[in-house]
């Protein structure tokens, strides 16, 4: 599996989405259930999958799918 | 800088009272069975006990208090200070540390004090009763810490109310001149007040029947009205998993401690699991070390610190020496660490009442 399925997988397990669903307009005003919660479930699972460790404000920028794309590659994640 | 040295305090006793109505999260009728294990598995709070309408924290912390006092067989005259660390207190005036001194039977002699600032309460408590008792003048002090939270907020506010658990706590300290001492540091960051905060009902916004019970619905399941407790979950996170570590580290060093030689436990606030796990991992703590009762408490605000000592250490604080770095964070925004070595520590069950 390559990294951006990794992404995607942990996008659809913590929304209960397809993957289909996933594109610029998934984000935290788009997306119903989109609370801290489930922000801070996926940045916990990013962090296991891709074996990084987040500062706190790139967590708060964890906002979209897109962000999320944005925030992996000042990690030095390839997607 | 705000550091303490405490010397010639000891830590005599400890233990804690809980409201017999435990409620799981799957209890909540705003989580669906999906919401409640997500909540459940990430934010690690399983279980909480929740107070109902007619009791009160000190009504918690009394029970705590009567038993901790009978425990150690002190003398109610022999004590000469009472903290309530509280921001759920009887009234708004007068101070509940006053009326738990006349309920507790303790001699008007009693220097009381209520401190009410939140999850870092017990820090407080114990710079202020430890100063106080510090040059001997003053022999005991009762530490009486602990909050009905889950009454301060929207019952319909699912971004707080699966947090929070209820209880009192009662803590004992003595002169001692053969004590170590007790290093205390702490910080406050004002400017972040708005993170967690109750807009109405203060000086500042008194309650109005106009305003402060209109209900915003503000998505998500958080529906409340300004007269409500709010958390900004994100703000309180970013905060919490900032400054903490900071503070841990640096009185680390400050004390020549080696985390994993010389601390046997780190007792960190148990605000949520996902803020305790990444502070552990950022100081890389061993796990061994770093114990956990949010699943059964919830956040437990200043009571989380000896609640951590009764349920998880009360057999080696009675039968061995322990140092004890513990970290607090929350309401102000405040936080601070302390080192704590304790000798034989009277830790007494916990009641559920």
């Amino acid at each position: 599996m390559n990294n951006l399925e990794k992404l995607n997988r942990i996008f659809c397990e913590v929304f209960s989405v397809e993957e289909s669903a996933l594109n610029g307009e998934f984000n935290n005003c788009n997306v119903e259930g989109w609370d801290s919660v489930h922000q801070l479930s996926l940045t916990t699972s990013v962090e296991d999958a891709f074996d990084i460790m987040l500062d706190a404000e790139d967590i708060l920028e964890f906002t979209s799918y897109e962000n999320a794309k944005k925030v992996l590659a000042k990690y030095e994640v390839t997607l | 800088m705000a550091y303490w040295e405490i010397q010639n305090v000891a830590l005599r006793g400890v233990t804690g009272t809980v409201p017999n109505h435990p409620v799981k999260s799957a209890d909540f009728d705003f989580f669906t069975k999906e919401d409640a294990e997500l909540f459940d598995n990430t934010v690690g709070i399983k279980n909480r006990y929740l107070a109902p309408e007619d009791v009160c924290a000190s009504d918690l912390c009394f029970d705590a208090a009567e038993r901790l006092i009978a425990g150690l067989g002190w003398e109610n005259e022999s004590i000469d200070v009472l903290v309530f660390a509280s921001v759920t207190g009887d009234y708004k005036t007068p101070p509940t540390s006053g009326i738990l001194q006349d309920r507790l039977g303790l001699p008007s002699s009693t220097f009381v004090v209520d401190l009410p600032m939140g999850c870092c309460g017990t820090l407080y408590a114990i710079t202020v009763a430890g100063n106080l008792l510090s040059s001997g003048t003053a022999k005991r002090a009762l530490l009486l810490i602990g909050d009905t939270a889950s009454r301060m907020g929207s019952l319909k506010d699912k971004s707080r109310v699966p947090l929070f658990g209820d209880a009192g706590m009662a803590m004992a300290l003595e002169y001692d001149i053969a004590s170590e001492k007790i290093a205390i540091e702490m910080n406050t960051l004002g400017s972040g007040y708005k993170a967690l905060m109750t807009p109405h009902g203060g000086y500042r916004h008194p309650i109005t029947k106009e305003d402060s019970f209109e209900y915003e619905d503000f998505g998500n399941g958080i529906i409340r009205a300004p007269k409500d407790a709010l958390i900004n979950g994100m703000d309180v996170f970013s905060f919490a998993i900032t400054k903490p570590p900071v503070s841990i580290k640096k009185m680390l060093e400050e004390q020549g401690l080696d985390k994993d030689k010389d601390v046997d436990y780190f007792l960190i606030h148990q605000a949520n699991k996902l803020i305790v796990d990444r502070i552990v991992k950022k100081l890389k703590l061993p796990l061994e070390k770093v114990p956990y009762d949010l699943q059964e408490f919830g956040n437990l605000g200043g009571a989380s610190i000896p609640m951590l000592m009764t349920y998880n250490l009360a057999e080696e604080l009675q039968t061995r020496p322990l140092t004890l770095v513990c970290s607090a964070f929350g309401l102000g925004l405040t936080w601070g660490t302390m080192v704590l070595r304790t000798q034989m520590v009277k830790a007494l069950p916990i009641n559920i009442m």
